[in-house]
């Protein structure tokens, strides 16, 4: 019975022991699980942390990030913010949000150039349907005044037709910047035509000043002739905008080695170091154009010049200061687009400035002439089939004189303005000069009547650069119905003022004292045909009225 | 013969004359004949002078012209000779004659009766 106590004590102990292993177990995990709980607590508070910041950054981006980049493709001198904490950004949620903005700004500088395409394509639909009503309104308006002179009319056609140039150029240069075509095909031209019919387009002509240095007949071709007047009137524009208007824009074209360089100086305000970087990048055109980054209301004047230059290889530069103290705007055009038109052949319009050169082989009919090449030697009142025609002594002779020069071009529109005369079909010149030559000899009576009638007339004497040429027949030419008519006596051709009643009386004296001269009438025939077969082929009506009434005096 | 180039000219007409049409003088008529009158053209002057009115002189320089005749050989509308023919007539460089009026002129007619009786004579 004794071994229950050590029973007892050893379940006791064994209980003791269990107890301790397992209070000591419990109190274990009671502190493991104390740690866990404050670990949680930490863990819980780091996210929490974690996702505010992430919150907030989502948010700034939203806020702040997102708009700033969309802006900054328009105006890149907006600064994107980065991140709210530097930290992030190396780490993977910067990298992250970086990753939006970028794909942002592709897509939207994408949609940007789309929108602008299309803007482009709708406005040059319309400022080509403009420009082609313009045109029409152009060719209307200079019909109206070639037909039209009366001073006032003129007046107010010469006014419009500035204001269609004006629209015309403005209409124009908004196609070209959005992509079209120049819109007119021009021939061959001089180029200092181009320049004046650029400086034309400008409500401020008036102010430009043209030095054409160039060597007289330098031409652009084709292609380049529109685009050059176009360049330079945009550079005209800007020069005289920004100028003030009391003063001069020059324009100075000189040839360069490779081609002819146009400068256009102004007086004017000249431009800051951005202004002139962002000018020169604009008529460089190497960049795309937007038509919202040329500002509202757009300025496209750069832009169109910069299309045009990388279109055709033209070159624009403004990046010189002028020494008048504003803008010198250059513009280079190679050798590959200049061309030749003989200046003889086709001279440049009358209004373009003259050349100050003198070309070469002219040169002795331009010193003669005081004349830069486009001479052309001229009779009064001679007709086209002068060409052919060698009964012509004065002519003949003006031409040999002008060394080869083509005679002038008036003649195939110069007799439009008469009127026309009567025919004469019953009167045979021959009969009329061999009848009219013995008339001027029974006239000798009746002469004295006549000279002091003559030397009455006022009119005369105001043309002393006509009378004097008639004797000098060697250098100038001379109306040819005068020719003929003149050899028996020296009748001034022109006395209008010679009144019907005294020519009556002169011809009721001729009258009488051409039966003593009939007697003259045969040696007078022999002598005249070889002159008179010209007036027969080519005389025009109205002179011969003319003649007639000249050698009946 | 010089060609007319064709197409749309380059230059329009009022740069000739700095788009003025309306003179102080009473209009030339168009068939006013314009003659150089040879007085030189100053130095001073020549600067001052439109381009188109130096191309008038060059035209006048080989002898007389109508108003028309300018026009046509300038290849400008009359209305702007005529102002460029008043401001050189102003300044002495031309000189111009009016136009006969054709009723100062001899009636054709007359002179017909004239020539065909003396030949009736001769023949007689």
């Amino acid at each position: 019975m004794i071994e229950l106590p050590d029973l007892v004590a050893g379940g006791l102990a064994a209980g003791t022991l269990s107890a301790l292993v397992l209070g000591g177990g419990l109190l274990r995990s009671r502190r493991q699980q104390a740690a866990q709980r404050t670990e949680i607590t930490a863990l819980r508070a780091q996210h929490d942390g974690a996702t505010r910041v992430f919150m907030a950054e989502v948010e700034h981006l939203a806020a702040q990030r997102v708009p700033a980049a969309a802006r900054r493709l328009a105006h890149p001198h907006v600064v994107v913010p980065g991140p709210l904490d530097p930290q992030i950004a190396g780490a993977p949620l910067g990298l992250a949000l970086e990753n939006v903005l970028s794909g942002l700004r592709a897509e939207l500088a994408e949609q940007r150039t789309r929108i602008d395409a299309a803007a482009q394509a709708g406005m040059r639909g319309a400022t080509r349907e403009i420009q082609a009503a313009l045109y029409r309104l152009q060719d209307a308006l200079r019909g109206l005044q070639q037909r039209y002179d009366d001073p006032e009319l003129a007046q107010t056609l010469f006014q419009l037709d500035h204001e269609n140039e004006q629209s015309l150029r403005r209409a124009q240069v908004a196609a070209v910047v959005c992509g079209a075509w120049v819109g007119l095909a021009r021939e061959e031209s001089h180029l200092v035509e181009a320049v004046t019919g650029g400086q034309a387009r400008l409500a401020g002509y008036h102010r430009v000043r043209v030095h054409n240095h160039l060597e007289p007949g330098t031409a652009l071709v084709s292609h380049a002739v529109e685009p050059v007047a176009i360049i330079v009137a945009e550079l005209l524009d800007n020069a005289l905008r920004h100028s003030a208007p009391d003063t001069d824009v020059l324009v100075n074209l000189e040839h360069v080695h490779h081609g002819v360089c146009v400068t256009v100086d102004d007086a004017g305000l000249g431009m800051t170091q951005d202004e002139r970087a962002r000018a020169q990048r604009l008529v460089a055109g190497s960049e795309p154009i937007l038509l919202t980054d040329l500002g509202d209301p757009p300025r496209m004047g750069l832009a169109a010049i910069g299309r045009l230059t990388r279109q055709f290889d033209l070159g624009v530069d403004l990046s010189s200061p002028s020494p008048y103290g504003g803008v010198r705007a250059v513009l280079r055009v190679d050798s590959h687009l200049l061309s030749r038109i003989d200046p003889v052949e086709h001279p440049p319009a009358a209004s373009t400035p003259r050349s100050t050169r003198r070309s070469a082989p002219q040169a002795p009919a331009a010193v003669s002439h005081g004349h830069d090449g486009g001479e052309q030697s001229h009779g009064y009142g001679a007709e086209p089939s002068d060409d052919a025609s060698t009964a012509v002594p004065g002519h003949q002779a003006s031409q040999a004189d002008a060394g080869g020069l083509p005679r002038r071009r008036r003649r195939t529109r110069g007799a439009t303005p008469a009127p026309p005369a009567p025919e004469q079909p019953a009167l045979r010149p021959e009969e009329a000069a061999a009848a009219l030559g013995a008339l001027q000899s029974g006239t000798a009576a009746a002469r004295g009547h006549t000279e002091s009638a003559r030397i009455a007339v006022p009119e005369e004497t105001a043309v002393p650069g006509h009378q004097a040429s008639q004797p000098d027949a060697s250098r100038l030419p001379q109306r040819r119905r005068r020719t003929p008519g003149a050899t028996p006596a020296p009748p001034a051709p022109e006395q209008p003022a010679l009144r019907p009643e005294e020519a009556a009386a002169a011809l009721g004296a001729l009258q009488s004292g051409t039966a003593a001269a009939r007697g003259h009438t045969e040696s007078a025939r022999i002598a005249v045909p070889e002159e008179t077969a010209v007036p027969d082929m080519t005389v025009h009506d109205t002179e011969q009225t003319d003649y007639e009434g000249g050698a009946a005096r | 013969m010089t060609g007319r180039r064709a197409g749309r000219p380059l230059v329009p007409a009022y740069l000739s004359t700095g788009g003025v049409a309306q003179t102080g003088r009473p209009p030339l008529e168009r068939l006013s004949v314009l003659t150089r009158s040879g007085v030189p053209v100053a130095t001073g002057l020549s600067a001052d002078l439109p381009a188109a009115a130096h191309a008038l002189l060059d035209a006048l320089e080989d002898g007389s012209l109508t108003v028309v005749e300018a026009a046509a050989l300038l290849r400008l509308p009359v209305s702007a000779v005529r102002v460029l023919a008043a401001d050189l007539i102003d300044q002495d460089l031309v000189l111009a004659r009016p136009p006969i009026p054709p009723a100062e002129r001899f009636d054709p007619d007359l002179l017909k009766r004239v020539a065909d009786g003396l030949r009736t004579l001769k023949h007689d």
